[in-house]
């Protein structure tokens, strides 16, 4: 399913109650419900209209960091939780900083 | 035709001598200025890591430079210069004007909504009074 797994690298936001906290807690009182519908319940926010971002900016190399993988992939908006416009005006914001060498298209092992 | 912003980004070799520095965005500029246009911000971020190897460099000194012209010839000009000098490693050139103009666009939008919102919920909650005292 899509959001096993988060990389390791998700955005701070909405993740704080994501699943690293499941193994232990386990499921919580209430009505029985299968492990995976807990994952489809948290609700992710888009970062960028939380603070009414009107222009991404590709300098900024730190912020969109948080928004690719380790490796360097572009993170899906699955992972993020970013609204498709923020989504499509922050990968070109990636692609620019990947140009002038702010952020790796690929990262060296 | 109406003036266009640019952002223009270049990266130099490390160990370029400050003196250099100045004297390749000297000469930018003189050329920006020579067609009219106006070189709005200059900035010099320093040396950073890259987020790759360029050149076989790891390091390199990032100068950015924000323009306004209305000549697109004038940017085909400055990429020539730095394609051809020996300290620059890598630039960038980016048309901003039409991102400005959205942001704009929308900061406008939302201000709009927001003088608007507060008036609509006056009236609602003023109805909703007076409903609630009639029916009191």
């Amino acid at each position: 399913m899509p959001d096993e797994n988060p990389v390791p690298q998700t955005p701070a936001a909405p993740p704080a109650a994501a699943p690293s906290g499941r193994p232990p807690g386990g499921r919580p009182a209430g009505p029985h419900r299968r492990g995976k519908r807990q994952f489809l319940r948290k609700k992710k926010v888009c970062r960028f209209c939380v603070e009414k971002v009107d222009l991404i900016d590709y300098k900024k190399a730190d912020v969109l960091q948080s928004f690719i993988q380790e490796r360097g992939k572009i993170l899906p908006r699955r992972m993020t939780g970013t609204c498709a416009r923020h989504q499509r005006w922050l990968t070109v914001a990636i692609k620019r900083a990947q140009n002038i060498a702010l952020l790796p298209f690929s990262a060296e092992l | 035709m109406e003036e266009r912003l640019y952002d223009l980004i270049f990266i130099l070799r490390p160990d370029t001598p400050e003196a250099e520095i100045d004297k390749i965005i000297a000469t930018l500029q003189h050329a920006v200025e020579e067609k009219h246009a106006k070189v709005e911000k200059v900035e010099k971020w320093g040396t950073r890591r890259m987020a790759y190897r360029v050149k076989k460099l790891r390091e390199g000194f990032y100068v950015y430079m924000v323009l306004r012209s209305s000549h697109g010839e004038l940017l085909k000009e400055l990429e020539r210069r730095l394609r051809v000098s020996d300290a620059v490693i890598k630039y960038l050139t980016i048309r901003l004007d039409e991102e400005v103009k959205r942001k704009e666009k929308l900061g406008r939008r939302r201000e709009r909504r927001a003088a608007r919102r507060p008036k609509k919920a006056a009236p609602a909650a003023a109805g909703a009074e007076q409903t609630a005292a009639a029916n009191g």
